[in-house]
């Protein structure tokens, strides 16, 4: 098991470092971000300075080197998009996507255990085939649509839930030790501002956790059918066990094995979810950022996004891996890679 | 699998004569069985009514003389609600027809899924059966490069390739070419490693067939079904990926697609303009959801173990 745990940390600066590489010639190729630094009326000496003071004439290796030695020293460059240095916006934005991928995150795992469990117990009753056109529309649904189309009903047209994440009033009312808003909330004890957050949070958590449930709800009704027809269900059974105890303490258990994997990947969903759902509900993350440097051609922003999820997403895929040991004492780590 | 590998694994006939009505005969009785799931057949039934549209959209909507993937400009009729004559769907923000988006989108569409799937499979048999041939160092090497693209969200590489080769769809079609191909490198090259050990195979190779000719002529038919699956799966997602990266801005202004669209009618939903985002909106959720039904359908009668689930 810790050989494991170690193998995988000593792997994922490898992964890490084949992404970023490939992003980086990516976005280099596609020409210097030179730009971003010209002021009108700079002398050719003043741009060959900058040109040098960037290592913007170096080889592409060397320039990715460069940019390698200012991520470990906490410098990820000057975003375009921001007017300022990355590091400088990334906490606040990064709060935001976090407070916003955790909510959608309780949405996707607690509806999609639930409604999956739900399904499962009544297969091929009418819940089943609710959950079924519930899963398979869930993948095929443009995120950036059904935002849209929760927005005109409920924003637009009913007025029940506000857009964007705060009320600026509300939120400069209390200290932001944290950058998540609920949390602060609590933290100051102002129940006002915990609603504010809440109410903010409820359309893009919901708009951006469904895809994630669909697919949860998909593998969690399947494992869990699968298990219910085992011999050892039978016999929790046959010694007269209500059924509500035999789900939650024997079937249900051993489903969630293969639904955690399935968490686990749609971690990744709700991640890049962000940039599209965060977009239509003015949601001022590193999503919305990310949409807008892919617009402005800015590097550092792209780049400093790309290191963001590829690292959440694969530890989030390591926990998931311990996570699904935890659950099934069978799966040994040791001899898989 | 195993077992399906077996029931298949046959040595592919002479192309014409006897060979091909079997294979005709099987066609039309798997579209038999899959036509009995009602779920299979409303998706055969809506991708029949795309591909309707598509070809019939001259006659539907006389093309606009400036471009035909434009979306034409009526000055006078901004913002017209669904129901004006001339307009049957409305007309958004910039007097665009919303009825010409959505039958010329389709067009787009259909192309955007039919070339994006067709280079991602060419691409992705030719690195998976290299890789499964060779094993050893150029196995671990590609499959490495292809685990790189598999490792990290979908939408993260189009997205950048996208944004660095600059505004435009056929921009957009060459960055899902480069995620998409992965998967079928490994489904290719997981089905040669089982495959390889087949006693058809080995004969094969000990009367001296070459490589190639093994793979196409031994592996690649065995190969075909995950693939079809994973393909027809992916004619509905690449469009569901394509118009996302059309939604944040990634082609052309103006173009007649279904995701900028969407992005276009964004703006005018406070003031009641619902339909200039919905209309183009719910066409990518039936193309997307029609491919997966029919996707799901084929993977139900080709792997019988999976039914039900």
């Amino acid at each position: 098991m810790r050989q494991y745990i170690i193998r995988r940390l000593i792997a994922l600066p490898f992964v890490m470092l084949a992404v970023t590489m490939l992003v980086f010639v990516l976005v280099r190729v596609g020409g210097s971000p030179i730009g971003i630094y010209l002021e009108p009326g700079m002398t050719k000496a003043e741009v060959a300075a900058l040109n040098e003071r960037f290592h913007l004439d170096d080889p592409l290796p060397m320039q990715y080197i460069y940019w390698l030695r200012g991520v470990l020293q906490g410098d990820l460059g000057w975003s375009g998009a921001a007017s300022a240095p990355v590091m400088e916006v990334y906490p606040e934005k990064w709060a935001a996507t976090i407070e916003l991928a955790l909510a959608a995150g309780v949405v996707a795992v607690g509806l999609g255990i639930w409604l999956g469990t739900f399904a499962a117990r009544r297969r091929n009753k009418p819940p089943d085939q609710f959950a079924r056109v519930f899963s398979v529309a869930g993948a095929s649904l443009p995120n950036f649509w059904f935002g849209l189309m929760m927005l005109i009903v409920f924003w637009a047209w009913l007025k029940w839930f506000p857009n964007g994440r705060y009320d600026i009033a509300l939120w400069e009312s209390i200290p932001h030790p944290t950058g998540l808003y609920t949390v602060d909330s609590l933290l100051a004890g102002n129940l006002t501002t915990f609603l504010d957050a809440i109410w903010h949070l409820a359309l893009p958590s919901i708009v951006l956790g469904y895809v994630a449930a669909a697919m949860i709800v998909r593998m969690m009704r399947s494992s869990l059918v699968d298990e219910l027809g085992r011999d050892y269900v039978d016999a929790a059974r046959a010694k007269g066990l209500p059924e509500r105890i035999v789900i939650r303490r024997h079937a249900r258990r051993n489903a969630l094995v293969p639904t955690v994997t399935v968490i686990g990947l749609a971690v990744g969903a709700l991640l890049e979810g962000a940039v599209v759902v965060e977009t239509i509900f003015q949601w001022p993350g590193l999503g919305r950022w990310m949409a807008q440097a892919v617009l402005a051609g800015d590097d550092a922003t792209i780049l400093g996004y790309v290191l963001f999820l590829s690292v959440s997403f694969l530890l989030v895929n390591l926990m998931v891996d311990l996570a699904c040991a935890r659950l099934d004492p069978r799966i040994s780590l040791q001899g898989s890679d | 699998m195993s077992q399906f590998v077996e029931s298949t694994a046959v040595r592919s006939a002479p192309r014409w004569g006897y060979g091909a009505t079997v294979r005709a005969r099987r066609v039309a009785s798997l579209a038999g069985q899959m036509l009995r799931n009602p779920a299979t057949a409303i998706g055969m039934g809506i991708i029949f009514l795309m591909l309707l549209l598509a070809a019939l959209a001259p006659l539907l909507v006389p093309e606009n003389p400036t471009g035909t993937y434009q979306m034409p400009r009526d000055l006078v009729a901004a913002n017209m609600p669904p129901g004006t004559p001339g307009h049957p769907l409305g007309t958004n923000v910039l007097g665009g027809d919303m009825l010409y988006g959505i039958v010329w989108g389709s067009r787009l569409s259909l192309l955007l899924s039919f070339v994006v799937v067709g280079i991602a499979i060419v691409m992705g048999l030719l690195v998976g059966s290299v890789a499964g041939m060779s094993g050893g160092k150029v196995d671990s090497v590609l499959m490495r490069i292809a685990d790189v693209f598999l490792s990290v969200p979908e939408l993260i590489f189009p997205l950048t390739i996208a944004a660095l080769l600059g505004p435009s769809f056929t921009n957009i079609i060459l960055a899902l070419c480069v995620v998409i191909w992965p998967r079928y490198a490994r489904i290719a090259r997981s089905r040669i490693i089982q495959v390889r050990q087949e006693g058809y195979v080995r004969a094969a190779r000990s009367i001296g067939d070459s490589r190639f000719n093994i793979v196409r002529r031994d592996i690649l038919p065995n190969s075909m079904t995950p693939i079809a699956v994973q393909a027809t799966l992916d004619m509905g997602r690449v469009v569901l990926l394509g118009a996302t990266l059309s939604f944040l801005g990634l082609s052309q202004a103006g173009l007649a697609e279904w995701g900028r669209l969407v992005s276009i009618g964004q703006s005018g939903i406070t003031a009641g303009w619902w339909w200039s985002s919905t209309f183009p909106g719910l066409m990518i959720f039936l193309w997307t959801l029609s491919f997966s039904l029919v996707g799901d359908g084929l993977r139900d009668v080709l792997d019988p173990r999976t039914e039900g689930r």
